[in-house]
């Protein structure tokens, strides 16, 4: 097979697949510019006409404009990340790296702590923030990833940074660095990939997550966006569907961004620093 | 009789018992304020589920509340209904519920059987029930204590597609005086026309709590007992499960299949607003958004007497006090004002409901829209029997399970027989866990 | 032998395995505050709550083993199992190897990189939307787009989600169709390979394939092994979509009746708190088991620089 038939052959592949994963996407985006009375009667793609009413509906529907709740999605990300890239990273330079008393059993416990299902936490989690005052406040959601609570992602670094040859780092410590200077100068650089994926995770995860938000903001002026979303839904009187899908392709944007930006990060690795 | 905990009692038990961890400490209801009005400022939280117009709504007569209270502050705070029963329990949990809660006919036993909620009989100076249709008040009443107050009514209704009717040729039926086997041939009459386009009828039985009532009631039966127990002649549940086997058998029916999408796809995207079904059981509020869903010319019709009345009038939404709230009083003053009050009124419509209050529901009246109209004009040219007997405390599951067990029957796994066995067994089960 | 190892040798610096208690502890600071003031006090009385009898809006009550005697006898907790296992074991190896196919495929050398990687990545952006339970309906649902490309090769398709037999496989058709995760962690760990592996394969002029299986699978082990770890907990607790495509129920008559939706049933629809933290213990015990297996047998096959 030559060069420019398995090219062709691979695009085929990709387009394929990328179609039949597009297509709920683009009925999202084709319905939410359709009339309500129309979504659930016209299957297919076509548009017959560009409806953006819902939009308007969908953005105004609340209190508040629909971009005010994503600018608190906004903070509660903008914390989330900030601290689950420090606290993770320390975390597992420690454990990548230092010889310490009972590693193996910290580390078991760390992996432990993310086996409980949220749904039995949350209530025990919940007496304790508001012991705190912190219920309806963003602090519950951001304070526990400045305490590297999301062990997914010290264990994501640890595998990272085993991954960077050894050889590296001693050489520093022979020219007399410690161990923050190792961690600051020769790891952290080396592990972006790891930072990067940790930064669009907790960026995806944190703005779809419903649960532990639906808990803890309580008054209409901490909502984030997945609160708002959901308020749209409601069995008893009927759902404006057309708005939901509006509103959720909005709230789909800056996701969709972040990621398409934040991708080539991904790609800086030793393999293009020059490494080794 | 077993034993009401009251507000009072419960502090009790909870300062006896308290929990060896010391985080749950804060569990278990108490340390609420007393039913007088404070000189200080107020903050109030009330709490509701639904959508963004009934948060529109609501937040606008808040606001009115407040002109007439300027010590009183109110916040209120609202969620989908799935997601408030979960943020409900767990703020429940803490001692940190808000003062007024939204309450669900399913769900408010399962509260005040736990001394969660305040007997609204104590707050007789700040809120009137007077007005409050007497058909209608006691089923938010266990032994009198009035725990919950009914916002709005529904009653159960068959909802039918007039277009297909006109479409096939056919008339529709006389609701007054009609019985299950003229349903049965209308839906097999229209199912052949439709010649595979259409069915019949969706299943309008045996998978929800509301028909499972109805066809009991039919037969002097009742589902839950005066002391809280199931009492279903499991004969009867079996009876409805052959007889809608029956019409998915002849096709006049839905498929249990058909029926599983069209509750997945709610009111306005099911089958019946679909136009692939001519009948569909709702609630007759729900009429609204099944005719603005689906455009076609819908109307509500009496679901069939056979000569015995079996409907009954269900508070579509109550308003309670909870027990651990630090101003009893200013907390019902508002609830007051919600129900009572012409202001308020003015602003909520029926949104939550035909409204309970007898003489709001006339002031209303010439304001309703064409599909609020025939909302209230089917409530009140419906024949109910006797007010139902509310769901007892650990009963909240009660739908998901007779949906569980009806699914079962209508895809075949299971014979009516052992199935209706089986959940009278696990509801009383459920309840007897609660004792 | 390296020039640092060399350097090291020649010095007679210390020895690696000297502990560095110091250090590791003030690393491991945030961590230490996060699990005992945050993390273990409420897995602390959720264990507790196990062995209790606890409705929320009452004390719990301590009840010994009764609740994990109860699980003998639990019938839908026996079914939940059965669906769990089920999509876990058939869900994660194939959303693995999806995810590292399209990652092999999708690293280097061809055009349009970053547009194949965002669209291969926008469904796992979808993630919980509410909008999914629709999305999957106009897919597997009788008149769904499914069907219609079925009935093209002359099959008559049927009501994949709301068909008892069917609707488990729909969950996971959704569960591999957000392969997103796992395939941005595999495109991260490949670049980390180092290019001087490859410089070297070449020059010993190995094919394509021989190249995939001699440097890039042995490096990428540990990425594979975080994966595959993290895709099985993950699985296990499911919970999201299942919630979200069953309205909440688990249905068809339980036929997607996730262990985490049984459990956050019994917990939050019937006040039955207790129960559910003894199921959550339970599932913890299970993902601990095979996170155990996971790690013994990872000696075997995952490759280590260090």
């Amino acid at each position: 097979m030559t060069d420019a038939l398995r090219k062709l052959a691979k695009h085929l592949v990709l387009i394929f697949c990328a179609v039949v994963m597009l297509y709920p996407v683009l009925w999202m985006v084709v319905s939410s510019l359709r009339p309500n009375d129309e979504i659930f009667r016209s299957p297919g793609l076509v548009l017959s006409d560009l409806e953006t009413a819902n939009y308007e509906a969908g953005w105004n529907a609340f209190e508040h404009p629909f971009g005010y709740f994503m600018v608190n999605s906004g903070i509660v990300v903008l914390g989330a990340i900030v601290g689950n890239l420090i606290a993770c990273s320390m975390a597992a330079y420690a454990f990548a790296r230092l010889e310490f008393t009972g590693r193996r059993w910290w580390f078991a416990i760390m992996l432990v702590t993310i086996m409980l299902p949220i749904h039995v936490i949350i209530v025990p989690q919940y007496v304790l923030f508001s012991e705190f005052g912190w219920v309806n406040t963003f602090l519950p959601l951001i304070v526990p990833k400045f305490l590297a609570t999301d062990a997914f992602f010290v264990f994501l670094m640890v595998q990272f940074i085993r991954g960077i040859p050894r050889e590296l780092d001693e050489a520093a410590r022979i020219d007399g660095a410690g161990h923050p200077r190792i961690y600051l100068r020769i790891v952290l650089p080396l592990m972006v990939p790891a930072l990067a994926t940790t930064a669009i995770f907790t960026f995806i995860w944190t703005w779809n997550d419903f649960f532990s938000q639906l808990i803890y903001l309580i008054d209409p002026d901490m909502h984030t966006v997945p609160l708002a979303l959901r308020a749209f839904v409601d069995q008893q009187a009927g759902t404006n569907w057309g708005a939901t899908f509006a509103m959720s392709v909005v709230s789909l944007l800056p996701v969709f961004l972040v990621f398409l930006f934040g991708q080539r990060y991904l790609l800086r690795g030793i393999a293009t620093t020059g490494g080794k | 009789m077993r034993p009401r905990l009251t507000r009072r009692t419960l502090g009790k038990a909870g300062l006896l018992g308290a929990a060896p961890a010391p985080l749950l400490a804060g569990c278990g209801i108490g340390g609420g304020g007393e039913m007088v009005l404070s000189d200080e400022p107020v903050e109030l939280r009330i709490a509701w589920w639904g959508s963004d117009l009934r948060a529109q709504q609501t937040n606008e007569a808040i606001e009115a509340f407040q002109k007439e209270h300027p010590r009183i502050t109110v916040r209120g705070e609202y969620k989908e209904f799935g997601a408030y029963w979960d943020g409900l329990a767990t703020t429940f949990a803490a001692n940190d519920a808000a003062d007024v809660v939204q309450m669900d006919e399913q769900y408010f036993n399962s509260y005040s059987d736990r001394g969660a909620l305040w007997d609204l009989n104590e707050a007789a100076e700040f809120l009137d029930l007077s007005k409050i249709d007497p058909e209608l008040l006691p089923t938010g009443q266990v032994d009198g204590a009035q725990f919950a107050l009914p916002i709005g009514s529904g009653v159960l209704a068959f909802a039918v597609n007039a277009d297909l009717f006109a479409q096939y040729g056919m008339e529709l039926p006389d609701d007054t005086a009609w019985t299950w086997d003229d349903y049965a041939d209308i839906a097999n009459e229209l199912a052949q026309r439709g010649g595979g386009d259409i069915t019949g009828t969706a299943i309008t039985g045996g998978v929800d709590v509301g028909s499972l009532r109805y066809w009991s009631r039919q037969h002097g039966n009742e589902l839950f007992a005066e002391n809280g127990d199931v009492s279903l002649d499991p004969g009867l549940l079996v009876e409805q499960w052959e007889y809608y086997a029956g019409l998915i058998a002849s096709g006049a029916a839905d498929t249990a299949q058909q029926m599983v999408e069209d509750t997945g796809a709610g009111v306005e995207g099911g089958r019946l607003a679909t136009g692939k079904t001519a009948f569909g059981l709702i609630h007759n509020t729900q009429i609204t958004a099944l005719r603005s869903g689906s455009g076609a010319d819908m109307r509500l019709l009496q679901l069939p007497q056979n000569g015995t009345p079996a409907n009954f009038i269900k508070p579509a939404m109550y308003w309670s006090v909870s027990a651990g709230s630090e101003h009893p009083a200013e907390a019902s003053l508002l609830v007051d004002f919600l129900v009572n009050s012409r202001e308020a009124a003015d602003i909520l419509g029926t949104e939550r409901g035909v409204p309970a209050n007898t003489e709001i529901l006339e002031y209303l009246g010439p304001q309703l829209d064409e599909s609020e109209r025939m909302a209230v004009d089917y409530l009140e040219a419906v024949v109910t029997g006797d007010p139902i007997r509310v769901t007892p405390n650990g009963g909240s599951s009660v739908n998901p399970l007779i949906t569980r067990y009806g699914q079962e029957v209508y895809f075949g796994e299971t014979k009516p027989e052992d199935a209706a066995d089986a959940f009278i067994a696990e509801l009383q089960g459920e309840i007897d866990a609660t004792r | 032998m390296t020039a640092a190892a060399e350097l090291r040798h020649l010095k007679g610096a210390a020895p690696k395995s000297k502990p560095q208690n110091k250090a590791a502890f003030w690393f491991l600071l945030p961590w230490f505050l996060g699990l005992f003031a945050v993390t273990l006090g409420p897995m602390a009385a959720s264990l507790y709550l196990s062995f209790t009898k606890y409705n929320l809006l009452q004390p719990p009550e301590f009840t010994g083993l009764a609740n994990f005697e109860r699980m003998l006898t639990d019938e839908r907790l026996h079914s939940s199992l059965a669906v769990t296992f089920t999509y876990v074991l058939v869900s994660v190896p194939i959303q693995l190897a999806l995810a590292l196919g399209l990652a092999v495929l999708l690293d280097r050398g061809i055009r349009g990189l970053a547009f194949y990687r965002s669209v291969f990545y926008l469904p796992s952006l979808l993630g919980a939307s509410v909008a999914i339970a629709v999305l999957w309906r106009t897919v597997f649902g009788t008149d769904g787009l499914f069907n219609e490309g079925l009935a093209l090769f002359g099959v008559e398709g049927r009501g994949w989600i709301s068909d008892p037999e069917t609707a488990l496989s729909t969950l996971i058709t959704l569960n591999v169709w957000t392969f997103g995760s796992p395939m941005v962690i595999f495109l991260a760990g490949l670049r980390q390979i180092p290019v001087m592996y490859y410089e070297a394969a070449a020059v010993d002029g190995a094919s394509p394939l021989r190249r995939f299986t001699s440097v890039t699978l042995p490096l990428l082990t540990p990425i594979v092994f975080f994966n595959l770890v993290l895709q099985i907990i993950h699985a296990f607790q499911s919970f999201t979509q299942a919630f979200i495509v069953s309205g909440g129920t688990g249905g068809p008559t339980d036929s997607t009746l996730f262990f985490s939706l049984y459990l956050y049933q019994r917990g939050f629809g019937n006040f039955d708190m207790g129960y559910a933290s003894a199921l959550a213990w339970l599932l913890l015990v299970i993902i601990a088991a095979f996170t155990a297996i996971n790690f013994w047998a990872s000696k075997y096959w995952v490759h280590y620089d260090d």
